[in-house]
């Protein structure tokens, strides 16, 4: 009885929760709380997420990120303030262990605003780095809106990005048409050269990066902090414990004015919409672990021998033994578990390793379920013996990290697994060594006890002379 | 309003149409450190140069040009070099040093230049970006190559790609080969020679009068002791025989014990009989 109301509170609590991976606890930090007005439209998207979003100021004092050990939010999102700092609540440390524990973080930046010296030192410490000045601006005297930046050229209007390499799935150009990203008064990054960190946005080539009060009237020589693709307009961060952390470069493109509303591209389409509340939606959902998330839902493997036991996950293999391998993945979209596919171009691989992998083979998909795809292969396990792990380590951009470890052990052979010497025509003189000595023993031992003297007086001369 | 914001937009529209950006007097230079001996060569916004520049490790390049608006020489905000890789779509901008008369010059060598550029194995594109604020239109016009000569006598710097999550080439283990086997016929041949020592050693044991004359006697003396002295001897070799096919360790221990146990007391009948005939001088 038990169990069973266990088991329909758990049904409750995924139906009610089953809106991000990692719930629906949402703080906004803002300057005033009024602001919150000119994102309506964005809020409320959240809002019928099934989000619970509190609102704060960096100076409420009843601001905290954790309490008691725990996390009191499970996301967080940062809109521009004017102050310079974010007060004692929300110090580097403080976000930094948030990102640790699990948090995700959406940190929408603007131009107009300086951004607060505790989230530089967070960014910077996840190799996002920020024009120094703190005040910078990105243009394109290409890519802009004529009509509502016809003088400043500070409205970038870009495509919905798709993917950079091949091999990544498209999580934010799907369904964009011809819809073009406003990006109205935004701020660039440069991102480092690490694995964790992917750009989203990339400016476009002829965009770059400066500063409206000391470089008026031109950029020159050294004073460029960046300029083309290098300068990401929206950088994610992935760590390794499937936290999120997104810097969106201009907080106005979440403003309701962006939204759905048209504009016009110098030598486009007269008139065209903005994509931007879809990409909107788009990224708070990925940052919020609403779509990209991946888990495993179990790992099946068996030996592959015809008359072996065929048992689950047996304990130990040896050396040589065919042996099958299946997964079965699935990825969160929205609201629900879907089969996770893996996108063209890219391969999902498993490793049989030992210190070093023995085998990295492609995974097959086997079959389709619901809400389930499996994937499946079958090797020989090699000719060594030891500890071997199955290992599926399958990390890729903007999908949360999957490292999956079955350690067995690979015994080698016994002593009577091996062919019989009889099968081996090299042992052939060997045994029929060992069979003339077995006649010839038993031969002589006949001979010794029945044998009569052939000379019966030529033997006790000999006797005589002992 | 709508109305007047089409006009304000066709307006605006024409007047792009009408102004845009241009340069004029552009020309680049390629001075090598110790000499002077400049290669000077022209180049307009229409006419791009059709030959690649050769850039040596200790070259300099010098590009010069006049920014104009609309025909008047006019400081831009934006007045870029940028320099691109085949390849990889690399892009690296060299910003110009504008005067307020629009005069700009940049200059580049090897070392300004990203690591990946000096591996390319093509030509890299360089093109020019001028552009501002305001209704001006801005120019962005491929305007010649470059072409890096390194010296051989100096390494070349290594780039290695940073590492990116993707999938990895697939490995398969190479097995160790399997045991081999001389070809059977010598195999057979050694076998057949081993096994021809048994008749060999039993025809020479008779030619040398080797018989079973007492044989009868024996049997008439102690039958039963003989009989299973002898049996008990083949029975051993009975006993290796099913170790080596089936039986293991611990099913042959007890049978060979029990073998063993009739062999001693079967035995030292059988040998006591054998004593007896050589006492009576019979062997």
């Amino acid at each position: 009885m038990r169990t069973l109301l266990s088991f329909l509170l758990l049904v409750l609590a995924s139906a009610v929760a089953a809106i991000s991976t990692s719930g629906n606890r949402l703080l906004v930090v803002l300057d005033d709380v009024a602001d919150k007005a000119n994102y309506s439209k964005f809020f409320a998207d959240l809002e019928e997420r099934e989000f619970k979003i509190t609102y704060e100021t960096p100076k409420s004092d009843s601001l905290t990120l954790f309490n008691l050990g725990e996390r009191t939010y499970d996301h967080v999102l940062f809109l521009p303030v004017r102050t310079k700092g974010l007060g004692p609540n929300l110090t580097p440390k403080t976000l930094h262990d948030f990102v640790n524990a699990k948090g995700n973080i959406l940190l929408a930046l603007s131009a107009n605003t300086t951004t607060p010296t505790s989230l530089v030192a967070l960014l910077s410490e996840l190799d996002i780095t920020l024009p120094t000045d703190r005040n910078s601006l990105v243009v394109d005297h290409f890519n802009y809106d004529i009509t509502s930046a016809t003088d400043k050229h500070d409205v970038l209007l870009l495509p919905a990005p798709k993917p950079t390499r091949a091999g990544i799935k498209d999580f934010f150009s799907e369904g964009a048409g011809t819809k073009l990203i406003a990006f109205p008064r935004g701020v660039g990054a440069v991102l480092g050269n690490g694995q964790l960190l992917n750009p989203i946005l990339r400016a476009p080539r002829t965009a770059y990066s400066y500063n409206p009060k000391e470089q008026a009237e031109a950029v020159n020589g050294d004073d460029l902090f960046a300029a083309g693709q290098q300068l990401s307009l929206v950088s994610t961060m992935q760590a390794r414990n499937n936290a999120r952390v997104t810097v969106l470069g201009s907080a106005e493109m979440l403003q309701d004015k962006w939204f759905d509303t048209s504009v016009t591209k110098l030598d486009g389409q007269p008139v065209v919409q903005t994509f931007n509340r879809e990409f909107a939606k788009r990224v708070s959902g990925w940052t919020f672990q609403e779509i990209g998330v991946l888990k495993v839902n179990w790992v099946e493997h068996h030996l592959e021998e015809e008359g072996a036991p065929n048992d689950s996950n047996p304990e130990m293999y040896r050396v040589k033994n065919n042996v099958s391998y299946t997964i079965s993945l699935s990825e969160f979209a929205w609201d629900h578990w879907i089969g996770f596919n893996v996108p063209e171009n890219d391969e999902l691989q498993l490793e049989f390793s030992m210190l070093s992998p023995f085998h990295r083979l492609n995974l097959k998909e086997e079959s389709h379920r619901l809400a389930a795809v499996h994937y499946h292969t079958v090797f020989t396990t090699p000719d060594q013996h030891g500890i071997f792990n199955f290992m599926v380590n399958y990390k890729r951009p903007f999908l949360s990290h999957i490292e999956e470890k079955n350690t067995v052990p690979v015994r080698h052979m016994a002593h009577n697994e091996w062919p019989r010497s009889y099968v081996i025509s090299g042992a052939w003189p060997w045994i029929a060594g060992l069979g003339s000595t077995v006649v010839g023993f038993l031969g002589f031992v006949a001979l010794w006890m029945y044998s009569a003297p052939v000379d019966a007086g030529k033997k006790v001369t000999v006797k005589k002379t002992q | 309003m709508r109305l007047t914001q089409a006009i304000l937009l066709l307006a605006a529209g024409a007047a792009q149409a009408a102004s845009s950006w241009s340069f004029d007097d552009a020309s680049i230079s390629v001075a090598a450190k110790k000499g002077s001996d400049a290669i000077k060569e022209k180049f307009s916004q229409k006419a791009p140069l059709t030959k690649p520049v050769g850039l040596g490790s200790t070259d300099t390049v010098k590009i010069i040009l006049t920014a104009k608006e609309d025909g008047k020489a006019k400081r831009p905000h934006q007045a870029f070099v940028t320099i691109k890789e085949q390849e990889t779509g690399l892009e690296a901008p060299f910003p110009l040093t504008v005067k307020d008369t629009g005069k700009a010059v940049v200059q580049i060598s090897q070392k300004d230049l990203p690591v990946q550029f000096l591996l390319s194995p093509k030509p890299l594109k360089a093109s020019v970006v001028i552009g501002s604020f305001g209704e001006a239109r801005a120019v962005n016009p491929p305007v010649f190559d470059i072409e890096i000569q390194t010296d051989p006598n100096t390494l070349l710097p290594k780039y290695e790609a940073p590492i990116r999550y993707g999938k990895k080439p697939e490995i398969h283990h190479i097995f160790r080969p399997d045991p081999q086997s001389p070809p059977k016929v010598i195999s057979l041949f050694f076998a057949l020679a081993v096994a021809v020592t048994v008749p060999a050693l039993f025809i020479s044991w008779l030619l040398l009068g080797a018989n079973l004359n007492h044989l009868t006697k024996a049997l008439g003396a102690a039958p039963l002791s003989h009989i299973t002295f002898f049996g008990s001897i083949v029975a051993m070799e009975g006993v290796f025989f099913m170790y080596y096919t089936s039986w293991n360790l611990f099913q042959i221990l007890p049978v060979a014990g029990v073998v063993c146990i009739v062999t001693v007391l079967s035995g030292t009948k059988a040998l006591g009989e054998v004593q007896s005939r050589r006492l009576a001088g019979e062997r």
